[in-house]
């Protein structure tokens, strides 16, 4: 294929690395690399699409207020971007930042709108369209040496269309994604991005009846970190191209809490998140692992203490 | 998945397209993904002609990367907050139904989805004076009710007529039926049905789980393929044409005994907003109470798990309760 000077330049100059996108979520100096694939992985409601938008809004927000001002791609395959939301983050963010500063709220809102056209946008409705699409972004990718992350949320949401389409044959039901997987990890070579994708869980997770019903078992999830819900199902090019993978999980919410809270605006326990990260680094072999915790307020995910151990 | 035709784009002819499936290309997927040298040689036509096909092609079946400043923008001078017209159900959805997303309702029987529904219909077409699109599975909607609603808020006859007829119905009562009406909806149908008075700002489905869990049962991949392509629908309708959609879901039990909603951790990543409905009872009274309380347990905007009490009666305050009631809603008014 032919490429001009511009577009191997944008290819070879070195895009930013993304090493230090959240410190709290990686295991020191574990922050992915060039080219990896971190997966988020948990079910409805664990703050998978929340983590996404604060790692979107440190990429794109200024310098100035504590970002990387780098360009990032969103691809909404669940239809689950919350434009409104992601503009209340940005904005605590900005304003938390100003008040150390000094400028206006004009100045504000100027600076919101060079951080949302760092964004870039991409709906898809079918495998097929995530593939094409992916391909086509292959043309934004070398027209704007600025752009260092690409989100996917979610990674498997046409799996269950996928496995009905490919009917008996195992191969075919996977083709599709296993192709979008090849493609990116071209991408990933070629144009040195990082991807975060989130995973829903498909199966519901019976680890919490499970130790409810055998007495011995105290802790609920810290101890079942890796339970037969929380398997990878996704096609083996995908896993393979995986280096960093994300279990979220929260807290249940005590019962009685909610029971008592009536319409009465009394303070509430938060709701606290759990996230355990297990990545596996190119240059060494061996896995690390770290877990963190946050909450989630009005300004985004808020993570919880410097300790890496959670109560 | 699309096959690829002659005259798809200019310069994929005939022979060209016979060429290509000769050589195992037989969709666009097929065409952009293979090494363009190498399929050039193979079906000897010019790598710069094959070139350009692949760059319309993709062009014309991808989707468009947007800035997130021009969505935003958009986004701000597109959508709307509908009332339910009930305050406390209003509360827990920070003041309404979301246009462009959907809200779930999940209970158990009697716990009050489709008097909800109801009672969202008739606010929306009387007070808001838009179209709603009303998809009813279960067989228990009932224009009398509706009437009946619409009466305590006006004597006038024409007035209700035209609400009335503000709510257009459809009784489907299998997934593919369900299916066409969406995708006809989709399509155009939209459009037609605002015809008459404001534009389509709501569509509610009562209730999407009697269609979709019989599908679960029997071949998971079909039932769940077909669970996802309605959820896929509803979304891409939500969005592109601002509406907001309403649907309803039963309640289970999970295997530790808690209330969940039904459908499964698939559909559970569906719904933007979720409330669970419940009765209210009160362990002295043996008459059917119309108090419920409504939990809000998924909601991106709000904190999780605040619950309201509110009574269905709200939307049609019968004859008994009415002096009661006006009273109450000229307190709000106030």
């Amino acid at each position: 294929m032919t490429e001009s000077g511009a577009q191997l330049f944008a290819r070879l100059e070195a895009r930013r690395c993304l090493k230090d996108i959240e410190p709290r979520l990686f295991p020191e100096d574990g922050g992915p690399n060039h080219g990896e694939v971190v997966e988020l992985y948990g079910p409805e409601g664990t703050g998978k699409t929340e983590l996404l938008y604060h790692l979107l809004c440190r990429c794109v927000l200024p310098v100035a207020s504590g970002g990387l001002e780098v360009d990032v791609v969103f691809v909404d395959t669940d239809y689950s971007l919350d434009m409104l939301r992601l503009v209340s983050i940005l904005d605590n963010r900005l304003s938390a930042a100003r008040s150390a500063g000094s400028p206006s709220a004009a100045a504000d809102e100027a600076v919101l709108r060079s951080c949302l056209s760092r964004l870039l946008v991409v709906h898809c409705s079918s495998s097929s369209q995530l593939l094409l699409t992916l391909h086509f972004l292959e043309t934004t990718l070398t027209s704007r040496p600025g752009l260092a992350l690409l989100l996917i949320d979610s990674i498997n949401a046409f799996y269950w269309l996928d496995r009905s389409e490919g009917g008996a044959s195992f191969a075919r039901q996977e083709e599709k994604l296993s192709k979008c997987a090849e493609l990116l990890g071209r991408l990933l070579r070629d144009y040195k991005i990082t991807v975060f994708a989130t995973c829903h869980a498909i199966r519901r997770s019976y680890s919490g009846s499970s130790s409810a019903s055998s007495s011995s078992s105290t802790s609920s999830f810290a101890s079942t970190s890796t339970t037969e819900s929380d398997k990878p199902f996704l096609c083996r090019p995908w896993q393979r191209l995986v280096t960093h993978r994300l279990l979220c999980s929260k807290q249940e919410a005590p019962k009685n809490m909610a029971a008592t809270a009536g319409g009465s605006k009394e303070q509430k326990t938060r709701q606290v998140f759990t996230v355990s990260t297990a990545s596996s680094s190119s240059s060494s072999k061996t896995k690390t692992f770290r877990s963190s915790s946050y909450y989630v307020t009005d300004g985004g995910v808020e993570f919880i203490g410097p300790n890496t151990k959670v109560s | 998945m699309v096959v690829l035709r002659e005259g798809m784009c200019p310069g994929l002819e005939e022979g060209l397209v016979r060429d290509l499936r000769a050589a195992d290309i037989k969709t666009v997927e097929d065409l952009v993904s293979s090494d363009m040298e190498e399929l050039a040689q193979k079906c000897s036509v010019s790598y710069k002609a094959l070139f350009a096909i692949r760059r319309v092609l993709l062009a014309q079946h991808t989707a468009f990367p947007v800035s997130g400043a021009d969505l935003y923008e958009e986004l701000l001078s597109s959508t709307a907050i509908l009332s339910t017209g009930n305050p406390s159900l209003d509360k827990l959805l920070d003041s309404g139904l979301y246009t462009g997303e959907i809200t779930e309702l999940s209970g158990g029987p009697g716990s009050g989805k489709s008097q909800v529904c109801f009672g969202v219909a008739v606010h929306i077409s009387f007070h808001l004076k838009q179209s709603v699109i009303f998809i009813d599975t279960t067989g228990g909607f009932t224009a009398s009710r509706l009437l009946q609603m619409l009466q305590t808020e006006t004597r006038n006859t024409e007035e209700q007529m035209e609400a009335l007829q503000r709510i257009h119905v459809f009784r489907l009562f299998d997934v593919y039926a369900l299916l066409d009406c969406l995708y006809s909806l989709r399509g155009g149908g939209l459009q037609q049905a605002s015809v008459g008075g404001g534009s389509v700002k709501a569509v509610i489905v009562d209730s999407v789980s009697a269609v979709i869990s019989p599908l679960l049962g029997g071949k998971p991949n079909e039932g769940m393929s077909l669970m996802i392509q309605v959820a896929g629908v509803l979304k891409t309708m939500a969005k592109d044409f601002n509406v907001a959609a309403l649907v309803t879901n039963y309640l289970t039990r999970s295997g530790g005994g808690e209330v969940q909603p039904g459908l499964g951790v698939s559909w559970s990543h569906i719904p933007r907003t979720r409330l669970l409905l419940e009765r209210v009872d009160k362990a002295a009274v043996f008459s059917p109470s119309s108090l419920r309380s409504a939990t809000l347990i998924k909601s991106s905007r709000q904190r999780c798990h605040i619950r309201a009490e509110f009574d269905l009666k709200w939307w049609s305050r019968s004859e008994d309760t009415s002096s009661s009631r006006k009273r109450k809603l000229e307190e709000t008014d106030s």
